[in-house]
């Protein structure tokens, strides 16, 4: 058994090894007893002040000075968050992957429960999902009063541990309905969920603000981001099986990388043998390097962030609707008519 | 010092005699000639030692230091006086002049306010005929309503830790304004008065929850408390919630943000007494009070808070649960039952989720030791749809409908309770490359060892 565990953790490529560590100290600095980096702005949770989740809703009617308003209470988590969507652009989302001790305390239990008794959340679509939740949270939620911190995980996890490390605070909130509610929820989609990112995947509004950041980011050649070479993929689907949030997809026997969705968590990057998929920027020169004797060897990879999909089915059969789209399309123009429509008539 | 030594010895001599120096710590009615002696003491009729001795420095230093005695001791006519002549109406005027208006300070309005509140009804017979819950000696146990000292102690003029702002202060308009305003007269009562009232000792919005924490937070008191209906003026027990208010408040932001040292949040008084004298605390079902659901979005909306509350689409966001029962203890909550609140959507949502989180937590830790490792490993619940969605080498036009039946969870518990194997998909005839379901699937050996 001991061997097994061993024989495991050695086998752990080793980005990913540094990447658990990463995940492992952050959970160390922001949760639980310790909770350093929230108690330098005189917090034990990431609550208040640290709130990266909140400042961002949309009440109907509300002006720029309640925006305002709402910044200076949570001015730290402001700037955090606007440093993870900077970082975010450059970068990818690093945050996600190596730092969040949210995320990241779930990913790290469940890879270490079996994988028998799971939950597979990656196929489901997740984009439409995400960012249908998002719009509920920036805009039905406030308006219908439910308050936004009774699902969220940035209450429940650091409770949690500090439950687990006998804080009193921890467990009066996990013996709550309300706490129960959302341990539950943790368990479903994070410990038991494949991979443990499928809270991050639907739920999080970081992620999924973050998300579209890195997709704008992955637009530019000299940002990086993981992108496949087209020409090196020979369609193994190794990639698409360990990515942890669902975001590689094969299509027509080649990895493509949903940059919504891509956490840069470098996994993907790791199992790859054929170094089809990087972390990296755009190649500047796709003229192939060495051409001898007529042979091309190895030519200059074309890294490619976004693809389109190809939609053959828009071409030949334009009676097909392509569902997630309209789902998209209609999230969208709900929350837009929303806040236009309540901002608009309410001056 | 020789002149404090010798105003003891003539007071204790018996000669009251007027101090020249003190214009602000005065003495007339010369009631320090014996409470100002140390040690006096006396046995009270219920046999509880009681100290009377009053200590000059503390008094002279308070915040009534320079209101003679009998201003508000007014009963006492005569030595030796009995202790309940003692009591205090804070709604007199006292003998204190306004400045702004010349005219004898008094605590009516205030007073006046607070009797109209949720704490001001129905006081125990006291000592003055208007206001029995002004100043008593001793805080009756089985009175639920607080007297004005329950939350104000004659405090210190200016509290310790303001002492240092207050005279940086004081010495500004010392210096600026002094050019002008001269005197003592103007010293005192306008700019030492008025900047304690700016910077000096008003209550900051942690010790207003203190205040009232102080009764509402002891649950065994407060399960005591006798509410009236307002419309059957009938007397019943406080409910559960009203009971855990202070514990559910501690759960709302607005607590969290005072507890982190962050002054954004909203205090007890900011909700329930937000305006006049900050003494009109109401019941939620009064109408006009803060708390009524007719002044809530005007209550929400004050200035600094939440300025969109008045506006309409809102009405979600104004009734929003500040006093959730839900965040409370589960263990207190099974006391619920009691009150019918298992409704609650919360609950609801745990009964679905939570025998779902336990079964496959169950799960888990039973199959580590004992469950079979044959074959490949995949999950329990999404795996075909996951080898069907995310892997499927062919788009899913074509392989949607060759799929077939999986062996989902469904088929495998059909299968274990009827005894038949699933039908087998149809795929392996037509495409023998892609159609393979999860659990035969061989999953490559590098995934293995990555989980």
């Amino acid at each position: 058994m001991q061997v097994q565990v061993i024989e495991k953790l050695k086998a752990i490529p080793k980005i990913q090894k540094y990447r658990y560590g990463t995940i492992f100290l952050s959970c160390l600095l922001f949760l639980g007893p310790l909770a350093l980096l929230p108690r330098l702005a005189g917090n034990t949770d990431l609550c208040g002040r640290l709130c990266m989740r909140r400042f961002y809703l949309y009440f109907p009617g509300m002006n720029l000075e309640d925006f305002f308003t709402h910044v200076s209470v949570a001015l730290i988590g402001v700037v955090a968050f606007t440093t993870i969507l900077v970082f975010t652009f450059f970068f990818g989302r690093i945050w996600c992957g190596f730092i969040c001790p949210v995320g990241g305390f779930a990913e790290l239990v469940s890879r270490s429960l079996n994988d028998r008794w799971k939950i597979e959340f990656r196929s489901l679509p997740q984009v439409q999902i995400r960012y249908g939740y998002l719009a509920t949270y920036l805009v039905l939620l406030p308006a219908l009063g439910i308050s936004a911190c009774t699902l969220c995980n940035f209450i429940t996890v650091p409770r949690l541990v500090e439950a687990l490390s006998g804080g009193v605070t921890g467990l009066a909130f996990i013996f709550s309905t309300i706490g129960l509610v959302n341990l539950s929820l943790l368990f479903l989609l994070g410990f038991f969920a494949s991979k443990g990112r499928a809270y991050c995947q639907f739920l999080c509004p970081i992620g999924a603000l973050d998300g579209l950041v890195n997709r704008l980011g992955a637009r530019f050649g000299m940002t990086h981001h993981i992108r496949v070479d087209k020409q090196r993929c020979t369609g193994c689907n190794v990639c698409a099986r360990n990515c942890m949030c669902g975001a590689i997809k094969m299509v027509d026997r080649v990895a493509v990388v949903e940059q919504l969705s891509c956490m840069s968590c470098h996994e993907c990057v790791d199992v790859c043998d054929w170094n089809a998929i990087e972390w990296t920027t755009a190649s500047r020169n796709k003229v192939p390097k060495r051409i001898k004797k007529g042979v091309e060897i190895h030519p200059e990879p074309d890294w490619q962030a976004v693809h389109f999909l190809p939609n053959k089915a828009a071409v030949s059969d334009w009676k097909r609707v392509n569902w997630a789209r309209v789902a998209n399309g209609l999230i969208f123009t709900m929350a837009t008519l929303f806040v236009a429509a309540t901002t608009l008539l309410l001056k | 010092m020789r002149a404090i030594l010798l105003h003891i010895a003539l007071l204790l001599l018996g000669f009251a005699l007027p101090v020249p120096a003190a214009e602000r710590h005065s003495d007339p009615d010369g009631c320090f000639s014996c409470h100002g002696l140390p040690d006096l003491q006396y046995v009270d009729e219920n046999g509880v030692l009681r100290v009377a001795t009053i200590l000059k420095k503390d008094y002279y230093g308070s915040l009534h230091g320079s209101v003679p005695c009998k201003d508000c001791h007014r009963k006492i006519e005569q030595y030796p006086h009995k202790p309940e002549e003692g009591y205090v109406d804070c709604s007199q005027s006292c003998h204190v002049n306004e400045p702004s208006k010349g005219k004898a300070f008094t605590h009516k309005d205030v007073v006046e306010e607070f009797k109209k509140s949720a704490h001001g009804s129905g006081h125990a017979p006291g000592a003055t005929k208007d206001f029995h819950g002004g100043n008593r000696l001793k805080e009756e146990k089985d009175e639920q309503n607080p007297s004005c000292r329950r939350c104000h102690s004659n405090t210190p003029y200016i509290v310790a830790a303001n002492v240092a702002k207050f005279k940086e202060e004081f010495h500004h308009t010392d210096v600026e304004c002094g050019n002008c305003h001269q005197g003592e007269t103007w010293r005192n009562q306008f700019s030492g008065h008025i900047l304690r009232r700016l910077s000096g000792s008003h209550f900051s919005k942690t010790e207003i929850n203190a205040l009232c924490k102080d009764c509402h937070a002891d649950q065994a008191l407060m399960e005591k408390v006798k509410l009236e209906d307002p419309k059957t003026q009938e007397k019943k027990p406080a409910d559960y919630r009203w009971v855990h208010a202070s514990d559910s408040y501690a759960k709302t932001l607005h607590a969290r943000l005072l507890d982190a040292g962050a002054m954004e949040g909203a205090s007890c008084l900011d909700c329930h007494a937000t305006g006049g004298n900050r003494h009109k605390i109401e019941r939620d079902e009064q109408v006009g009070a803060s708390t009524h659901l007719d002044q809530l979005p005007r209550t929400c909306g004050q200035a600094g808070c939440h300025g969109y509350a008045n506006k309409p689409f809102n009405e979600g966001f104004v009734n929003t649960d500040m006093h959730n029962v839900d965040w409370l203890r589960f263990d207190r909550l099974l006391l619920l039952l009691r009150e019918k609140r298992l409704d609650s959507t919360w609950f609801k949502a745990l009964a679905v989720l939570g025998p779902l989180a336990v079964l496959l937590l169950l799960g888990s830790l039973l199959w580590t030791p004992f469950g079979k490792r044959k074959g490949a490993i995949a999950a329990l619940l999404g795996a075909e749809r996951f080898q069907r969605v995310i892997i499927g080498s062919k788009p899913n036009k074509s392989g949607k409908k060759q799929q077939g039946p999986g062996q989902g969870l469904l088929t495998r518990i059909k299968s274990a309770l009827g005894g038949e194997k699933p039908s087998q998909p149809a795929a392996p005839k037509n495409n023998p490359a892609q159609a393979s379901p999860a659990p035969a699937d061989p999953i490559p050996a590098k995934e293995e060892s990555q989980s």
